[in-house]
């Protein structure tokens, strides 16, 4: 079954962020490529939002139970005189997505997935660096129907977004809006499910373990 | 802690601000909020001077964007807390937040009048909820939002297994959305 990407609310998922990672996030404990794909998976899921809203009114309680640190007496006569160099806050403009991408994903991309400079990596995959913080990374993947990425292991831990089409391994299968936690216990190789080209979003926080020669080589220079 | 009127009259506060640029507003805002905020900070292990200019930045950032606040969809406190929180961010890890945009979803439903008094209730709830978890569940908690740190770290520190602390996040969690009734 092919399952088209809605923003705001992907129909059917099923595997969704645990709440111990909610939780890092709605305190502010997640990397930023970490925070990328789960607030990315928020965009489609109006479940994890409504649960993230929850924990921060829990953040709210807990920071108007804390005891009240004093300020310097001048602290708030040197607050006011900013007051008026102080310009209320404009949201930036944006064009609509045409394609339904979230925002907060278009953002780092510079525009919609559909126009998104994908580079090839051999006739089924592509893929697409958004950005590197020491061992982490974030990327965008794009694997034709039976695309194998290739048997592998984890040295860190691995999240993997479907946003179009799907995919399956040894745990499961993956529609848009699922996402896919792994780390050191979990050895596995997903296959692009039939229909449409599966396009995911990545992180990863160390290399990934690859079993294949070719890929051993290859990976690193693809920053895998 | 704080009666449920307080709630309400912060709101009324955030609400002359955005309104009316109104600076005695701003004041007692300050005096409330600073400093918690500082307080956050500090337990974060931010240095107090630090501390003190993050919580001002807090402050003027409620000033900018007092506009922006919905009473239907948080209070000023959770308010507050997301605005501290992501200052954080920005000034000790020196990384970018991704957040939600408005754009990427419908509201779930219109707002109504009864939303902002609804949520004050939850609010009221949910402290007293926290009031009454077992204490090692109150503290994973707590250490989960104030430590900066991954439940791994959380773990190593309070010198008990990962496992531990997950089932008792797991635990405090259902009985904090059992508390808020909202959330399946």
């Amino acid at each position: 079954m092919i399952r088209h990407h809605a923003p705001g609310d992907a129909k059917g998922i099923a595997h969704h962020p645990s709440d111990e990672l909610l939780l890092a996030y709605a305190a502010g404990a997640t990397d930023e490529a970490v925070g990328l794909i789960v607030a990315t998976h928020m965009a489609l899921c109006s479940q994890c939002r409504a649960t993230v809203a929850a924990m921060e009114k829990i953040g709210g309680s807990l920071l108007e139970a804390l005891p009240p640190a004093p300020l310097a007496d001048t602290a708030l006569d040197a607050a006011l005189t900013k007051l008026d160099n102080a310009r209320p806050h404009v949201r930036p403009h944006r064009t609509p997505s045409r394609d339904g991408t979230p925002e907060v994903l278009r953002a780092y991309l510079g525009g919609d997935l559909s126009q998104a400079r994908w580079r090839r990596m051999g006739p089924k995959l592509a893929y697409l660096p958004l950005f590197r913080h020491g061992r982490t990374s974030a990327k965008l993947l794009r694997g034709a129907p039976g695309t194998e990425v290739g048997a592998h292991s984890h040295h860190g831990q691995e999240f993997t977004l479907v946003l179009a089409g799907g995919f399956t391994d040894v745990t499961g299968s993956y529609g848009p809006g699922d996402l896919q936690f792994a780390d050191a216990n979990l050895r596995h190789n997903p296959i692009a499910d039939p229909g449409m080209d599966c396009v995911n979003l990545a992180v990863t926080t160390a290399p990934l373990k690859f079993e294949n020669l070719l890929q051993k080589i290859a990976g690193p220079i693809f920053g895998f | 802690m704080n009666p449920p009127g307080d709630a309400a009259r912060l709101n009324a506060l955030l609400d002359r601000v955005a309104a009316q640029r109104d600076r005695a507003a701003f004041a007692e805002l300050f005096a409330h909020f600073a400093p918690r905020v500082k307080s956050y900070l500090m337990r974060q292990g931010v240095a107090p001077a630090q501390a003190e200019d993050l919580a001002q930045d807090a402050l003027l950032n409620v000033w900018r964007k007092a506009h922006l606040f919905d009473p239907a969809k948080a209070s000023a406190s959770t308010w507050l807390f997301t605005i501290a929180r992501n200052l954080r961010i920005d000034a000790i890890r020196r990384e970018k937040r991704p957040e939600l945009d408005p754009e990427d979803f419908k509201p779930e439903a219109e707002p109504d009048m009864g939303d902002a008094m609804a949520l004050a209730d939850d609010e009221v709830r949910l402290r007293d909820a926290m009031k009454h978890l077992p204490p090692d569940q109150a503290l994973v908690i707590e250490a989960s939002f104030f430590a900066d740190k991954l439940h791994s770290q959380i773990a190593t520190e309070l010198d008990i297994p990962l496992g531990t602390v997950k089932s008792r996040l797991r635990l405090a969690m259902a009985r904090l959305r059992a508390a808020l009734g909202e959330m399946s």
